[in-house]
């Protein structure tokens, strides 16, 4: 095998691809990015047999062939080398040798048969979706997927296609994001799915905010076929929760606020938030929001923010990181607050499809 | 009351055990929780294990279970403690049957009408259950263990018209007695029944100075809203001692329109008073008229055998050694209400596992004196007395009280007032307010009846008729009863 390539489009190709493999793995093969020349080009794939991503670049292919080498290494090196052009040559044995400038190395490999082949995909429901769209709708909700192992199934975006709607849901059990978008789809393809965390970050690199993409499930995977690249993911088996019963009524009140000042002043406020109770108090009153935060043995924060609402005064306390998750995540100058009263589930929302619930804390004091 | 918690969380407990925790402890995990987010997440919960000071909690779906768990696990850590002991962990699991049901009737909300005898068929126990303890019904209160006697025939079958027909049957119907003779039992059997047939609806059952708390709350917390959703949109509504409900104008005039709303959307309302409706103090013409505008139902003393089943029937609910001689004895001894009998039931079978002779009926009287000699006085009330004087004299309630001055009349009266003064422990002042009189002509009747029973044996006789029948029991309506009518049914 033998070829020569741009050292950006490698290395860009190589970034895309490294987040994959795991640094510690019991399947050293899985450390490795498979490599396969053809006359049209180079293929780059890495798998940790969940979620298997490939990539095609463009580059001058003299000898076709493949190899597995260390990725992360590969992406190491590649990155400081000199010159802008990169030659590689691998021998029988599985050994690259890179030669750029002045540059050489020369990297053990593994041959291309141990890399493990991904699964079959078998009949599929199929999508074409907007890239954009499912770029925003995942950095809406991705945030609020939850890191708790033993509850697998919120371990990941609970993707549903039905009713003309794409929505997805991700929720930890103290907050909730939701994103519900138009979709046209052909009918009998209604979809429950719930895309893995991990998938979910790949995908969120890979998405651009131009072009379509194909979205393909089975009741198993799911395959995302966007630009030059390819990721096929295994879905969590089991029901995700009927998060529509989390969302509360109509509420009483709502307040609309500025996000970037609002996130700011949250953000200012919750370096002093209460390291035991992890929570900051927002008091609504008269147009005006007065955040706080009180840690005994350390001291105080307070900031007021203009806001818009008349109702009675309601304070209410919330985990500040929850509340700035959502505001970072948005694009829109304005959200809504909407609050029913001190203990229950307070909504942001915004004047598109979104919403987030959060689960208010116990005000103390 | 004794408190029974901690309970000993080391060995499991029963079924009936857990749901009487829960019962017990939803109330203070409410008010930790708050209102609205009880409603949204503890809905369907239950305590489906304990042991070893493990608490597993059932919730009806995994969203709840999740949510519970990760917001108010902390709270349940601080309440559970003080009903189990010790306490090691909680658990909240949630039923996937629970969830898959609750799936389905949402799926079938749309289509509701469609086969509501599958639903009858689908609620279980221990859901129905649970609605009916939300709906404020307790359980031991259905139509299964209601004693039907010749005193409560018609009560029971406007009842059971009611639980099948809701809306439908007699709008509002009105229960009325004095106390503990069941109408209360019945309101709650009406909500169980009418829950067991239609799981989907809404039953509510309040007192009234419940439901004028609630009012007083709505108003202080400008939620008005909220307090005229719950009650406007009941499909069942039952408010039991609705007599309490004629002080305040505020509470009446919002009842009054709840009362239309509902009867104009064809709901069911029942009510219960411990007077007839007409005779409910201080309240509106609109409402009373309302009040009398359907079905009226009085339950009556129960006669010697209604008593004697009512016995049989508790005593085999509890389990009780008590022989059906005995029973018969503390039936001819005690003539009070249903909750004096039990106690008396209670009482003898004490007295049965302490002596190791057993009682034979004739020590019944003994073991029974105090309750038998306080029965007459405690348990007939001024308004029962009224009525069975009016019954007597032929005399119309408003006559009785009013100011017409005509001998019968007075004789009446007079003696109304004498059998309140020596009958039960009312004050002279309290007799005299019942009768629109001040305490002197009260104090004046009393003595001029003792007086004239001692030179005329027609107005002694009277006199011990209806005292008689007060405490006897049974239909005062009955025309000219002698002794021997009674002891023919008993």
């Amino acid at each position: 095998m033998k070829f020569q390539i741009e050292k950006d489009v490698f290395q860009e190709a190589l970034n895309q691809v490294q987040h994959v493999v795991s640094t510690r793995t019991t399947l050293p093969i899985l450390s490795n990015v498979l490599i396969e020349a053809d006359e049209l080009g180079l293929q780059l794939s890495t798998t940790d047999l969940d979620v298997t991503i490939t990539m095609r670049v463009a580059a001058n292919v003299a000898e076709t062939g493949s190899v597995t080498l260390p990725a992360r290494r590969l992406a190491s090196i590649v990155r400081e080398l000199p010159t802008s052009e990169i030659n590689f040559e691998v021998n029988a044995d599985n050994a690259a040798s890179v030669k750029a400038g002045p540059s050489f190395f020369k990297i053990l490999g593994l041959p291309s048969s141990e890399f493990p082949t991904i699964g079959e995909f078998g009949e599929a429901k199929e999508f074409t979706i907007d890239q954009k769209l499912l770029k925003d709708a995942l950095r809406k909700t991705s945030y609020a997927i939850s890191t708790d192992e033993t509850r697998y199934v919120l371990n990941g975006v609970n993707c549903l296609i039905g009713e003309g709607l794409l929505t997805l849901v991700a929720t930890d059990g103290r907050r909730l994001a939701m994103v519900e978008q138009d979709l046209e789809f052909p009918a009998g393809n209604e979809t429950a799915a719930i895309i893995p965390t991990k998938a979910v970050n790949e995908l969120q690199r890979l998405v651009e905010d131009k072009g379509e993409m194909k979205v393909s499930f089975t009741d198993s995977q799911a395959s995302f076929e966007l630009n030059d690249s390819h990721l096929i993911t295994k879905l969590i088996e089991g029901n995700y929760p009927n998060f529509r019963q989390v969302i509360p009524g109509a509420a009483n009140h709502r307040v609309t606020v500025e996000r970037e000042t609002f996130l700011n002043a949250v953000k200012r406020v919750s370096l002093l938030a209460n390291e035991k109770t992890n929570s900051i108090k927002f008091a609504f009153e008269d147009n005006q929001l007065a955040i706080s935060a009180n840690s005994p043995e350390i001291g105080e924060a307070e900031e007021v923010i203009d806001v818009r609402y008349d109702g009675p005064r309601i304070v209410v306390a919330f985990n500040p990181e929850f509340v700035m998750a959502p505001l970072r995540n948005l694009d829109q100058d304005e959200v809504y607050v909407d609050l029913i009263d001190e203990s229950s589930p307070g909504v942001i929302k915004i004047d598109e499809p979104f919403l987030y619930v959060i689960m208010p804390m116990r005000v103390a004091g | 009351m004794h408190s029974p918690y901690p309970l000993s969380a080391e060995k499991p407990l029963s079924e009936k055990d857990r749901t009487l925790l829960w019962n017990d402890i939803h109330i203070e995990i409410r008010e930790a929780v708050g209102e609205t987010n009880f409603e949204l997440w503890f809905t369907g919960f239950q305590i489906s294990h304990i042991e070893k000071g493990e608490v597993t909690l059932l919730a009806s779906g995994s969203i709840y279970a999740l949510w519970v768990d990760e917001n108010f696990k902390g709270i349940l850590l601080s309440i559970f403690p003080k009903y189990i002991d010790p306490l090691t962990n909680i658990r909240i699991d949630y039923s996937e049957e629970a969830e898959q049901e609750m799936a389905e009737m949402e799926a079938s909300t749309p289509e509701e009408t469609k086969k509501p005898e599958i639903l009858v068929e689908t609620i279980s126990e221990s859901k129905l259950l649970e609605r009916g303890q939300k709906a404020g019904l307790v359980p031991k209160f259905d139509f299964e263990n209601f004693v039907v006697g010749e005193n409560s025939e018609l009560a029971w079958a406007a009842s059971q018209a009611v639980a099948n027909h809701p809306g439908k049957a007699y709008q509002p119907l009105f229960f009325h007695s004095a106390c503990g003779l069941g109408k209360t039992h019945l309101l709650h059997a009406i909500g169980w029944e009418s829950l067991r047939q239609r799981p989907s609806s809404k039953v509510i059952f309040v007192s009234a100075e419940h439901f004028g708390n609630d009012y007083i709350h709505a108003i202080q917390n400008h939620s008005l809203e909220a307090f005229r959703k719950k009650y406007r949109e009941a499909d069942l509504l039952m408010i039991d001692d609705i007599q309490f409900l004629g002080r305040k104008d505020g509470f009446q005039k919002e009842f009054f329109h709840t009362f239309n709303m509902l009867a104009d959307r064809q709901k069911q309302i029942v009510l219960a008073s411990d007077c007839p409706a007409s005779e409910i103090s201080e309240l509106e013409e609109r409402l009373s008229s309302r009040f009398q505008s359907g079905m009226s139902a009085e339950i009556y003393r129960p006669g010697l055998e209604t008593r004697a089943a009512i016995l049989r029937r508790k005593r085999d609910d509890w389990k009780m050694a008590v022989s059906d001689e005995l029973i018969d004895a503390i039936v001819e001894h005690v003539r009070g209400n249903v909750r004096v009998l039990e106690g008396s039931l209670i009482r003898v079978a004490m007295v049965a596992t302490m002596n190791e002779e057993s009682i034979e009926p004739g020590d019944v009287g003994e073991i029974l004196a105090d309750i038998c000699g306080g029965a007459e006085s405690a348990n007939v009330g001024m308004e029962e007395i009224k009525r069975a004087v009016c019954e007597h004299y032929d005399l119309e309630h408003k006559v009785l009280i009013g100011k017409k001055r005509t001998a019968r009349v007075a004789e009446a009266r007079q003696v109304a007032m004498f059998l309140c003064r020596t009958m039960t422990e009312l004050s002279l002042m309290d007799i005299a307010a019942g009768f629109g009189k001040d305490h002197g002509t009260v104090i004046y009747a009393v003595k001029k009846i003792r007086k004239k029973c001692e030179t005329s044996n027609s107005l002694k006789s009277t006199v011990e008729l209806i005292k008689r029948r007060l405490v006897r029991g049974g239909s005062v309506k009955s025309t000219t009863p002698s002794p021997d009518d009674y002891r023919k049914r008993g």
